[in-house]
């Protein structure tokens, strides 16, 4: 089976990160990446658990596989002034209109690089800690 | 900052910490109506740069650590949102509440069991150790087993 995970570091983080790739490779050509981000990327198989792409068993690359596919299952949108949801509770920063938020099963919303930044660690939602793969389940065959 | 616009009772942040954002102390008193009624404790949270995602390092310090039975003497405490139960949703003010309300719904102060073996042994930063959360018992990878 395909290596989605290892491999080449520019086209891990080009998955990650998007257009954010073109500097971590100019920090590599440097050899002096910026000390708030790893060199190589680092991923989490479990809460607590962090491990850099390369020291990932192959279990655990499938397992944050399918982590990302189901991630962008989640609907996006900008947020639209919404009164009910004012602030977005990972980053504690009021929503401004047209942020971009994602929507969990559950309705709470989040900045979208905020809670993909967290499901990637744990696929609960932070608010209600309810499990979103079962939630996206029952959202799909309610539908 | 909500705990300053929100404040709980019996909680303060200490003031002067404007230089080092990634360390705070808070200023915390017993409840009143429990066994901590009017006891003063000072707890410390160490932030690292992966908060929110990344739960605080939370202990007590300095010269009066609360005798409960998830407190160790060397101010650790056995609280799982401050490990697997973390949310980023949580904040200083959410643990603050968690650990007056731990606090307060104590029946017997007493140190948990293993209190010395663990305080000897144990790596400094707290979300080094194993902790076993099984419901009401506290069991830490000493496998030893607070009746609580």
């Amino acid at each position: 089976m395909g290596n989605c995970l290892k491999g080449s570091a520019a086209d891990d983080i080009s998955l990650l990160r998007g257009s954010e790739s073109a500097g971590d490779s100019v920090s590599d050509h440097l050899g002096l990446p910026p000390p708030y981000r790893e060199a190589v990327p680092v991923y989490y198989p479990s809460p607590n658990i962090s491990r850099p792409v390369n020291q990932l068993t192959e279990e655990e690359q499938v397992k944050i596989a399918k982590r990302m596919g189901l991630i962008q299952h989640l609907p996006t949108g900008s947020y639209d002034g919404c009164k009910k949801n004012r602030e977005c509770v990972i980053c504690m920063v009021e929503f401004l209109v047209g942020d971009n938020v994602r929507y969990l099963p559950c309705m709470h919303i989040y900045h979208v690089n905020c809670i993909d930044d967290w499901l990637m660690r744990s696929f609960t939602c932070p608010s209600c800690m309810e499990p979103v793969d079962a939630a996206l389940l029952t959202s799909y065959e309610a539908s | 900052m909500s705990l300053i616009k929100e404040p709980l009772p019996g909680v303060v942040v200490d003031g002067d910490q404007a230089e080092n954002l990634s360390l705070w102390i808070i200023h915390m008193t017993g409840a009143e109506g429990t066994l901590y009624e009017g006891e003063h404790f000072q707890l410390q949270f160490k932030f690292s740069p992966k908060y929110p995602f990344d739960s605080p390092e939370v202990t007590f310090i300095g010269p009066n650590i609360p005798v409960h039975p998830h407190v160790y003497s060397n101010g650790h405490i056995c609280l799982s949102i401050l490990t697997e139960d973390w949310s980023p949703a949580l904040s200083v003010q959410t643990v603050c509440l968690s650990i007056v309300s731990m606090l307060s719904s104590c029946k017997e102060k007493k140190r948990p069991p293993d209190n010395s073996f663990y305080v000897k042994t144990c790596n400094k930063n707290p979300k080094k150790t194993k902790w076993w959360y099984h419901g009401k018992i506290c069991v830490t990878s000493y496998l030893c087993i607070i009746d609580y």
